[in-house]
């Protein structure tokens, strides 16, 4: 038994969360993961060294050091193993280049300019591992007049044609409360590169690949994207209303910031959730007789299920609503997601042992094949936490040579001497 | 120049957005897509929004790049129909739940292929509790954790605009057929089936929340108010978001802006600082933002290389000269589409043809 990607490797550059996202889902496909970091300035997400431990940490026995222990960092580089390499330095470029040829892929989320002046860019990879797969994530892509515009999530979500679509309606314009477009970034990055890997497999033939993250979150905001160019028209901030179904929101529970949520898309499903809800007498009428009117009446039929939700449990209601065949969903927070049963039943949420910060649930694998292996979970990597190993590995290099390069700040642990 | 997916066939079966999204990427990458559509038609046509000749724009946008053939799901022996159908394909992609397989006699087994690769793209995968539970994107959007964190404290939670749980799922979908494939040419042609929860898919979409939950023993509230460190702000002709994160941004946005105390002041350079202070300098802030139209205050940002960006509409990016310069907008019979995802130097993602008109004859075996 293997899994898709076994037998592959990546030595990769990403950081923070697109480029460390997309490595993750590889590493979770049988791929060897080596992530690349320097340590006079690790992954952002990491922390700074000087950051305080979180107080949850705090007085943990095996609890050392900040930046191993970030919940960013940790939660999107499971499976990886991390080695320090500064590139800026002659001996660590040509470590580098001494891995190379040792790499199926490469993956990096620098500003465009970054690669190219460590001398890195495709054409010197492909010379070094012919065949070899880079695949660059960056803010806007690597060509065109914002090339070299910084961005990140929180401006790509405006600059992509998100923040304009995202609102209550008559509302204004708002981010997610994630940075969601790095998630679009890092799921179009991992498909690409699988892509790749098949390319290569058939034919031995390698590829750059250029993601701009204003360009993949527009591809997911393609729809009115298309209804602009079709119709002139720019789509209107709907909340959680659907264009033509009605209900279709998130009501409120009894209790503090209980919410569930509540669709009918056809009127069988609507007559469910009258039949559920016991016929009442203000959702009989004729405002609300059809899915036509109930879309022209929307402001008062949310009112008025409002006004039935608001007295119920949630959860009971939730159970009761989906047993009847509506389409129904408790609104959960992050700490309901750990705890929910079903979750970990489907193992797309399972505890990880990290050897400083402990054990923590997190989210794991986000599919399921019937016959590939699937992989064991590692946790993430401390700062150079495999590098000795990795660099015998790979290069047979002898402890002592990398107590050498530790000594001289181009490998080793934790801040620069 | 070849596609990475040339001479993959592909018969999509699946009647949601989630797996229209998958196939429409596997068509993208070179796949031959065979949709088939139920006598009434992929539930997508009728799905609002539609242009000005009455055809759904959701359709449009999710079919497209794949041929279609009409197959009446209902009619006798729906197995054995798909089974000699799938025969000479790669790739199946489903999105029925487990009774509704059931209920027509739909298995990995019934189509008899063992090379072949069956996805099942559905609201919350093929097993476990909620396997059978009716799910749409309000809802995964709900239990995923995504709508208790969008949106502000004072209203209710939100949802991701439009059909984002399909455009995740739907291209991590695409990715593991993908992997399947390879997976396939190593070990002799044996397929499989690939199981896609679009619930699991939002979970790891969410991840990092997840743990900082853990490690705060909260969940991230949503946001109190619409102030300049929680996103767009108004501007003299839209909205424009400030993301200060590094003290350079601060120092350099705060001088564009006229506001040199604010710049000069060295305690406003450490982000918790700022964080935990901003009312002491929300208010100017905004204010000083209203002066600006949003492209000159890009513009100037960006030059200092601060992160900032504007919110555009379909019309500034239609017009955008960036993506102009790249060739974003592409073009299919004669209709313009948004472009590609992702670049790919060896195997260029292409867009073939736009949606296929709703297919009238029944499709057979040959």
């Amino acid at each position: 038994m293997s899994s898709p990607l076994s037998g592959m490797r990546g030595i990769v550059l990403t950081q923070a969360w697109a480029g460390a996202y997309c490595t993750e889902l590889l590493g979770f496909m049988g791929a060897d993961i080596i992530q690349v970091e320097v340590r006079k300035r690790p992954d952002s997400w990491r922390g700074a060294y000087d950051a305080p431990l979180p107080e949850k940490l705090r007085g943990g026995d095996s609890v050392r050091n900040a930046w191993n222990c970030n919940y960013l960092y940790n939660s999107v580089n499971l499976n990886k193993r991390c080695v320090t390499l500064d590139l800026q330095t002659a001996e660590g470029a040509a470590i580098f280049r001494q891995m190379l040829p040792l790499a199926d892929f490469v993956v990096e989320n620098f500003s465009p300019r970054v690669l190219n002046n460590l001398g890195f860019a495709y054409e010197e990879m492909d010379r070094i591992r012919p065949g070899i797969i880079l695949c660059s994530l960056s803010a806007y892509g690597h060509t065109g007049p914002w090339a070299n515009v910084p961005g990140i999530g929180g401006t790509i979500e405006p600059t992509s044609g998100l923040s304009a679509l995202l609102g209550y309606p008559g509302g204004h314009p708002m981010n997610s409360g994630l940075m969601y477009p790095d998630a679009v970034a890092g799921l179009n990055a991992f498909t690409a590169v699988l892509a790749a890997v098949r390319h290569r497999n058939r034919t031995g033939k390698g590829q750059y690949i250029d993601l701009s993250m204003q360009e993949a979150n527009l591809v997911f905001a393609g729809e009115a994207a298309l209804e602009f160019i079709r119709t002139g028209r720019q789509r209107e901030r709907m909340g959680n209303r659907h264009p033509a179904f009605a209900p279709h929101g998130i009501f409120p529970c009894r209790g503090h910031d209980r919410w569930i949520a509540i669709a009918c898309q056809s009127e069988t499903e609507w007559q469910q959730l009258l039949h559920a809800f016991g016929g009442p007498i203000s959702l009989r009428g004729e405002l609300f007789a059809s899915n036509s009117q109930r879309k022209a009446n929307e402001d008062e039929l949310e009112s008025a299920l409002a006004a039935i939700t608001c007295e119920r449990d949630r959860d009971e209601l939730a159970e009761q609503l989906t047993g009847a065949g509506v389409i129904a969903a408790r609104v959960f927070d992050a700490l309901e997601i750990a705890e929910d049963q079903g979750l970990r039943e489907r193992g797309v949420i399972g505890k990880v042992q990290h050897p400083e910060a402990g054990e923590w649930l997190q989210a794991l694998v986000p599919w399921r094949f019937s016959r590939s292996e699937k992989p064991l979970v590692r946790a993430a990597p401390r700062l150079g936490e495999h590098s000795a190993e990795v660099f015998a590995e790979l290069l047979g290099m002898d402890p002592g040579e990398y107590a050498r390069l530790a000594e001289a700040g181009i490998s080793g642990e934790g801040p620069p001497d | 120049m070849d596609q990475a997916l040339a001479n993959v066939r592909v018969l999509d079966i699946s009647s949601s957005a989630g797996g229209a999204w998958c196939t429409r990427l596997l068509a993208d990458l070179g796949a031959d897509v065979i949709l088939l559509e139920p006598p009434g038609g992929h539930p997508l046509r009728s799905e609002a929004p539609f242009d000005l000749d009455g055809r759904s724009l959701v359709a449009e946008y999710f079919l497209a790049n794949k041929r279609a053939a009409r197959f009446d799901f209902e009619a006798d022996d729906c197995a054995g129909r798909l089974a000699a159908l799938a025969k000479p394909v790669d790739v199946v992609v489903t999105s029925l739940r487990p009774s509704e397989a059931g209920r027509l006699g739909l298995s990995y087994a019934a189509f008899g292929n063992a090379s072949l690769v069956v996805a099942h793209i559905t609201p919350y995968g093929i097993s476990g509790k909620r396997a059978d539970t009716p799910g749409n994107e309000l809802t995964v959007a709900a239990l995923s954790g995504w709508a208790a964190l969008n949106g502000q404290a004072s209203s209710s939670p939100l949802r991701p605009t439009g059909h984002q749980v399909a455009f995740c799922a739907g291209t991590v979908a695409a990715g593991c057929v993908i992997a399947a494939l390879v997976d396939r040419d190593r070990e002799g042609g044996a397929g499989q089936e690939v199981d896609i929860s679009e619930l699991d898919v939002m979970v790891s979409a969410g991840s990092p929340g997840i743990l900082r939950g853990q490690y705060t023993g909260h969940s991230t509230p949503r946001r109190e108010s619409a102030d300049v460190t929680a996103g767009p702000v108004p501007v003299a002709d839209g909205y424009f978001a400030l993301t200060i994160s590094r003290a350079h941004f601060w120092r350099d946005a705060m001088t564009v802006l006229g506001l040199h105390d604010l710049a000069e002041d060295p305690r406003w350079e450490t982000s918790w600082y700022r964080q935990s202070h901003k009312d002491e300098y929300s208010g100017r802030v905004g204010e000083a933002m209203l002066g600006w139209k949003k492209a000159d205050l890009f513009e100037e940002l960006a030059a200092r290389r601060v992160v900032a960006g504007p919110v555009l509409t379909m019309e500034e990016l239609r017009s955008n000269s960036h993506l102009a310069e790249r060739h974003f907008w592409t073009e299919a019979d004669g209709q313009d589409f948004p472009g590609a995802p992702f670049r790919m130097s060896a195997t260029p993602w292409r867009l073939r043809s736009r949606a296929p008109e709703p297919p009238t004859t029944e499709v057979e075996a040959k």
